[in-house]
């Protein structure tokens, strides 16, 4: 199934590349209108420029050529007088000077009466060939020549407009006509001096902007003086010339002013071009263009626009494979971030179940004062499976301290089901190796990851100080009292590492005063920069330095040895959970003022003389009568407990009741000899049972432990030992 | 200890007098035992003059109700005093009994 992370990450590098092919087509597109721009401009002003210039250069021509002739005019006058010697005045013009292609000299009417009224000289060339001929006659009468009128008339010189040659359609002449003075000074004749209009033409065409740019020569009335011949791309310049000549064709001017513009589209090839004319000042009417094509125009711009676009490509390739790139880092970058993310929630996690099962407040048991605990959990940066625990159950302190091989989710998981069923099994269990057996078996069992657990579990009887203890493969516990103990261990594996591992509970007396400590290897092997550990040797130190203060509690004893320990580790991290346990025992023994004996036969007839017992007791300490016989109820069903189930039936046996009593609390230790039995560890009657289910029996210890504050067991020496206890003033 | 039982108007009336502990729960338990046997009747354990109880005691009354029900007889448990009405609620008693 398509992964919906990479399709969305896919589109959104597709949205940037659009992204960016769009920008720079849209730079490149702008790029191009502004160099199209220029370019124009640029055109506009060569254009003008071109066509200045070679204005300059048509009229230099022509003015050389009229020049020349007009530099000839003494011979004309010389010749004057001899009309004969003007056809070769005529023919002389046209020999010397090969762009010329015809001279006439029309005389005016009746100049030489003996030559008629009409006579004209008249040289041609004809390709190589020369000719001399008189033109006029009657047919071809040039008196009624327009040019010959106008330059009689109005005494002038002037082009003419460009016409075809008769004998050459192809060939396009223009004529120079010019009027020739006597030595009286009256006009005798007029010259013409026909040239081919190609002359002008190479000249105009020598050089160009662009390889297909040509110029054209037009007159004031719009004929083609010049125009290319083969060269253009147009058959015929039909189309430029109707363009110049129509007024109302869609145009533009120069910034000059001098040059007017017009773009075409080609008839024939469909190219576009554009056409810039200009009216020189001094050319006559004459009309200059220049034609440039666009595709030769704009060539360096097409060029560049197709690098251009394949340096864009090129670039969007480059863009392409550097997001890609930078996606596969990110996703990666990502993904790490998740895992982490992942880790430390399941760290915190971890660590969250770690310090919720931990006992936080203290001091626990403000109300007692044969008890002082104090605890410290610091966590390491990566949760270990550190843990201890610690409870009242029945006048006795059940304590235990742990530490999990495995670390993070899995060791603060091992750890929480350990505590549990620790938990479950102290409510009813006041032997420690029997907890530890049970735990053991439930941590050995499937322990596939070979996780082990290092324990300690102490049982610590209150009225007594009898401590009964199970260590399995945890850390030396200290007994700190006049001097430093160490308590003594078996060589227990902890749990978890064999199956069947057997586990004995060891016991010691603690004297009032006496304090235990119990920490895990957080503590011995907490390293310094120098990867030195601290180890056991700096711990008993600590302890020794800490005996020295007299009045030393478990939470100063911790403070110093965790103070002592930061001291050696100085700033190096912490790699493991540290954890401090230390619990003070100060039993207070308060004078009695009342204190009684009696034993008993496991007969119920004597439960009498108990009561009696009892309530003499309790009318001596003045007790009021609603709570004498509560305690009276109580008694009675501990001591018919034993009476009833303590032998075997048919044998006897006795019972034996103390009373004590001090000025606020009393006391009753009930002992017999008979069948090992913690009446604190049956588990507690059901009372909202109804009448069909509620069994007959098991109200008795029920409400032996409803009715008194505590109650309290022991077994030694082959007794059963039960406490009960009450306050019955303050 | 006393145990008075006495029949008025198809009633049966048990008057409990003194301690019912357990020295006098056997005794208190004979006395009681031809209520198992009847059925359809009303049994009011009349506790006025009974000043304690163990659960020796509390397991006798248990027993009659039991087979109270089963012999379709009522049972109604009147004028306890504080300190055993205390000891029904403790004990969960106080929810299965009638009492008056």
């Amino acid at each position: 199934m398509k992964n919906p992370k990479t399709s969305a990450a896919r589109s959104s590098q597709i949205a940037i590349l659009i992204t960016a092919a769009v920008l720079m087509l849209l730079i490149s597109g702008i790029q191009q209108n502004y160099a199209r721009k220029e370019i124009r401009k640029n055109l506009e002003r060569t254009a003008e420029m071109e066509l200045i210039i070679k204005s300059i250069d048509v009229k230099h021509s022509l003015e050389d050529v009229t020049l020349a002739l007009r530099n000839r005019s003494w011979e004309f006058e010389q010749f004057l007088p001899y009309p004969d010697s003007l056809f070769d005045v005529t023919r002389r013009i046209v020999e010397e000077n090969p762009n010329f292609a015809g001279c006439c000299i029309a005389m005016v009417p009746n100049y030489y009466p003996e030559k008629g009224r009409l006579f004209e000289p008249y040289t041609l060339r004809r390709g190589e060939v020369i000719e001399t001929l008189q033109l006029a006659s009657e047919e071809h009468d040039y008196s009624k020549n327009p040019d010959f009128i106008i330059a009689v008339k109005n005494d002038s010189s002037f082009w003419s407009e460009p016409y075809h040659d008769e004998d050459d359609p192809n060939v396009r002449l223009i004529t120079y006509t010019f009027p020739i003075y006597d030595a009286y000074g009256d006009m005798a004749a007029v010259v013409g001096v026909d040239l081919s209009t190609e002359w002008i033409g190479d000249l105009l065409n020598a050089k160009h902007m662009f390889p297909s740019s040509y110029n054209i020569l037009l007159s004031g009335e719009g004929r083609l003086i010049y125009s290319p011949k083969g060269k253009n791309r147009h058959k015929d310049v039909d189309q430029i010339m109707g363009l110049i000549n129509d007024s109302t064709a869609k145009h533009t001017v120069s910034a000059s002013g001098r040059v007017t513009i017009f773009s075409f589209v080609d008839w024939e090839d469909r190219s576009k071009g554009s056409l810039f004319y200009y009216t020189p000042q001094n050319l006559g009417s004459w009309r200059i263009a220049v034609i440039n094509y666009d595709d030769e125009v704009f060539e360096p711009l097409i060029k560049m626009s197709w690098i251009n676009l394949l340096l864009t490509l090129a670039g969007l390739l480059v863009l392409a494979f550097i997001i890609q790139r930078s996606a596969r880092n990110l996703s990666k970058l990502q993904q790490a971030t998740l895992e982490r993310e992942h880790i430390n929630s399941e760290l915190n996690i971890a660590r969250k179940i770690q310090m919720d099962m931990v006992p936080k407040t203290f001091p626990p048991f403000p109300e007692r004062n044969d008890l002082n605990v104090y605890g410290s959990l610091v966590p390491a940066k990566v949760v270990g499976g550190d843990l201890y625990d610690f409870f009242i159950r029945d006048e006795k302190l059940y304590f235990c301290i742990g530490d999990v091989s495995g670390k993070s989710v899995p060791g603060a998981l091992v750890m929480a089901a350990g505590y549990t069923l620790y938990r479950s099994l102290a409510g009813h269990e006041s032997n420690p190796s029997r907890i530890m057996q049970a735990l053991n078996e439930a941590v050995a069992e499937n322990n596939e990851t070979n996780m082990f657990v290092t324990m300690f579990i102490g049982v610590l009887d209150l009225p007594t100080g009898r401590l009964r203890y199970c260590n399995a493969g945890h850390e030396k516990t200290f007994i700190i009292g006049q001097e430093i103990k160490v308590l003594p261990a078996k060589a227990h594996l902890p749990l978890g590492a064999m199956e069947d591992m057997i586990y004995t509970t060891q016991e010691v007396k603690l004297a009032p005063g006496d304090m235990i400590f119990l920490y895990t290897d957080g503590l011995t092997e907490a390293k310094n920069e120098k990867h030195k550990i601290f180890g056991l040797k700096r711990i008993e130190a600590g302890l020794q330095d800490c005996i020295k203060n007299e009045s030393v509690t478990p939470e100063k004893l911790i403070q110093t040895m965790t103070d002592r320990m930061n001291g050696f580790v100085d700033g190096a991290e912490q790699s493991d959970d540290l954890t401090l346990l230390a619990i003070q025992y100060t039993p207070q023994k308060k004078p009695l003022i009342l204190y009684e004996n009696l034993t008993l036969n496991n007969k119920v007839n004597e439960i009498s003389k108990l009561n009696a017992f009892v309530m003499s007791a309790t009318a001596a300490l003045n007790m009021e009568k609603g709570l004498a016989n509560q305690i009276k109820l109580a008694v009675e069903e501990a001591v018919t407990n034993c009476v009833e189930y303590a032998y075997a039936p048919g044998t006897n046996g006795t019972v034996n009741v103390v009373i004590e009593a001090d000025d606020a609390k009393i006391r009753f230790i009930i002992t017999d000899t008979g069948v090992d039995f913690d009446p604190t560890g049956v588990h507690k009657a059901d009372t909202t049972l109804t009448v069909n289910e509620r069994p007959i029996g098991g109200l008795g210890i029920f409400l032996v432990r409803n009715l008194m504050d505590s109650i309290n067991y022991e077994r030694i020496d082959g007794k059963n030992i039960l406490r009960m206890e009450k306050q019955y003033f303050g | 200890m006393n145990t008075n039982i006495t029949e008025k108007d198809g009633k049966y009336v048990v008057a409990l007098e003194g301690e019912l502990d357990t020295a006098h729960a056997i005794e208190v338990e004979q006395a009681m035992q031809p209520l198992h046997e009847v059925s359809g009747k009303e049994i009011i354990i009349e506790c006025t003059k009974l000043d304690y109880i163990a659960s020796s005691g509390l397991r006798i009354l248990l027993g009659l109700l039991k087979s109270a029900k089963a012999n379709d007889n009522k049972v109604v448990l009147s004028n306890l005093n504080d300190e055993i009405k205390d000891v029904f609620k403790m004990t969960g008693f106080i929810d299965l009994f009638e009492i008056k």
